[in-house]
Parts: C-alpha cells; structure tokens; sequence
C-alpha cells in the first residue's frame, strides 16, 4: 500500500472519529439542558466553529502521529514527493466530494421547503460534509489503485 | 451511470485504453535502470513510473519528454498512441 493511500484511510477514520466524538459530546449537552439546538440557530454557529478549529488541531495531532508510526514501520524517513499524479489524483477526488456535498446541500434545501425543522439542516450538512469527506479520501484511494 | 462517470470519468478510459508505452524496454536497456531510479532522475514517485508502465495513467507532455530524454529516444518511441477504433 503507497504512503498516499495509507494517508487517505487516516483521514476518513480521523474525520468518521472526530466528528462521531464531537458529535456524541454535543447531543449530550442537548439532553442535558446546556442548550436548544432545535430554537436557538447562533449556537449552530459557534459550535461549527469550534468544530472546525477542533478538527484541525486534532488532525494536525493524527497527522504528525501517523508520519511517525510510518516512519518506524516503513523505515523511510522521507515523505514521499507530491508529483502530477497526485495532484490529478487529489483534484478528481476534491470534485468528487463537491457533488457528494452539493447533492446534500440540494437535498436539505428541498427538505427545508417539505416543511423538515430547521436544526435538520445543520445536521444535515454536518452528515453530508463527513460523506464528501469520506468520498474525497475513498475516490482517491480508488483512483490509486485503478488508475487516473 | 452517473457515479461510474463521477468516479472513473471517461478521460481515464481513454487514457489507459489509447496510449501504450515501452518504458519498461527502454528500462532494461538502459543498464536495467530501477523504476526508483527513473522516478528520481524524472522528479515523480515511483508509484507514478509503476503507473505508467501499467498504462494505468497517461503522463504530462512535460513528463513524457524527460521520459524520452532520459532515454535517449524520440518520444514517439517510448508512447505510442494507438486510435481507439484500432485498439
């Protein structure tokens, strides 16, 4: 398995582990009483924020600890160098993730205008960001092995 | 359909299916040079040289003249581009 692979199935089980952790630690405070993400739409605000400065700093962390553990299993110091078909490869996989996220997006407007609550759309786009995700990384591994 | 097309797209079809390569010859000929060692001297991974051989991915214009560069042999001597209606 290439270093790019192995890196592209860290990122979908670091984005599937810190948004289900993150995920889990705000419906909690919801059944607590802390707040109601069902009334009060600002706090959907900060707490994408928060999530977003969380999930870099956590996958800086998951990052830094998976070059490390490569390092030791593989022996090879130095990254490996990010060549056209790389890049080829990321660009195909980031459009992937456009549609996958569009057709979300799509999806929760139209829902919106059925008469769904309004919170469901916030959650809705949290699910949809962690399925593009999950198609970015999943294509370009695809991509790796069959071929660009 | 849709998701075949999104996910292969039909630019790769074409590009594994039209364009063959004799890197691997030229390798061997060339002292037997490593695909590592190509990789480096054409600045790509050799996952990327790995690739190309398979015909599993169709390199720059700029790539495939450091190929034939480094080989010594004109480019249409290292990829040859075969029509789809004759493959």
């Amino acid at each position: 398995m290439s270093y790019q692979e192995k890196q592209n199935i860290v990122n979908i089980l670091s984005g599937l582990l810190i948004t289900v952790i993150y995920a889990i630690i705000v419906y909690q405070r919801q059944i607590q009483g802390r707040f109601d993400l069902t009334e009060d739409f600002s706090k959907w605000g900060i707490l994408f924020l928060i999530f977003i400065g969380v999930s870099v700093v956590a996958r800086i962390i998951i990052q830094i600890i998976f070059h490390i553990i490569n390092a030791i299993a593989t022996r090879e110091e130095k990254t490996p160098i990010e060549d056209e078909r790389d890049k080829l490869v990321k660009l195909k996989g980031t459009r992937n993730s456009y549609y996958a996220f569009t057709s979300g997006f799509v999806l929760s407007v139209m829902g919106l205008a059925l008469g769904m609550p309004v919170h469901w759309v916030f959650i809705l786009f949290v699910v949809f960001g962690l399925i593009a995700e999950i198609i970015d990384n999943g294509s370009q591994i695809y991509y790796y092995r069959k071929g660009v | 359909m849709v998701l075949k097309y999104i996910i292969t797209g039909k630019e790769s079809e074409m590009a594994s299916s039209t364009i063959q390569n004799n890197i691997r010859k030229l390798r061997f000929e060339a002292d037997e040079m490593t695909q590592q060692q190509l990789a480096d001297r054409v600045r790509v991974s050799r996952q990327t040289i790995v690739a190309i051989e398979k015909g599993n991915y169709s390199p720059s214009l700029e790539l495939a003249f450091r190929l034939a560069h480094i080989f010594n042999t004109p480019l249409d001597q290292v990829f040859i581009y075969e029509p789809e209606d004759e493959v």
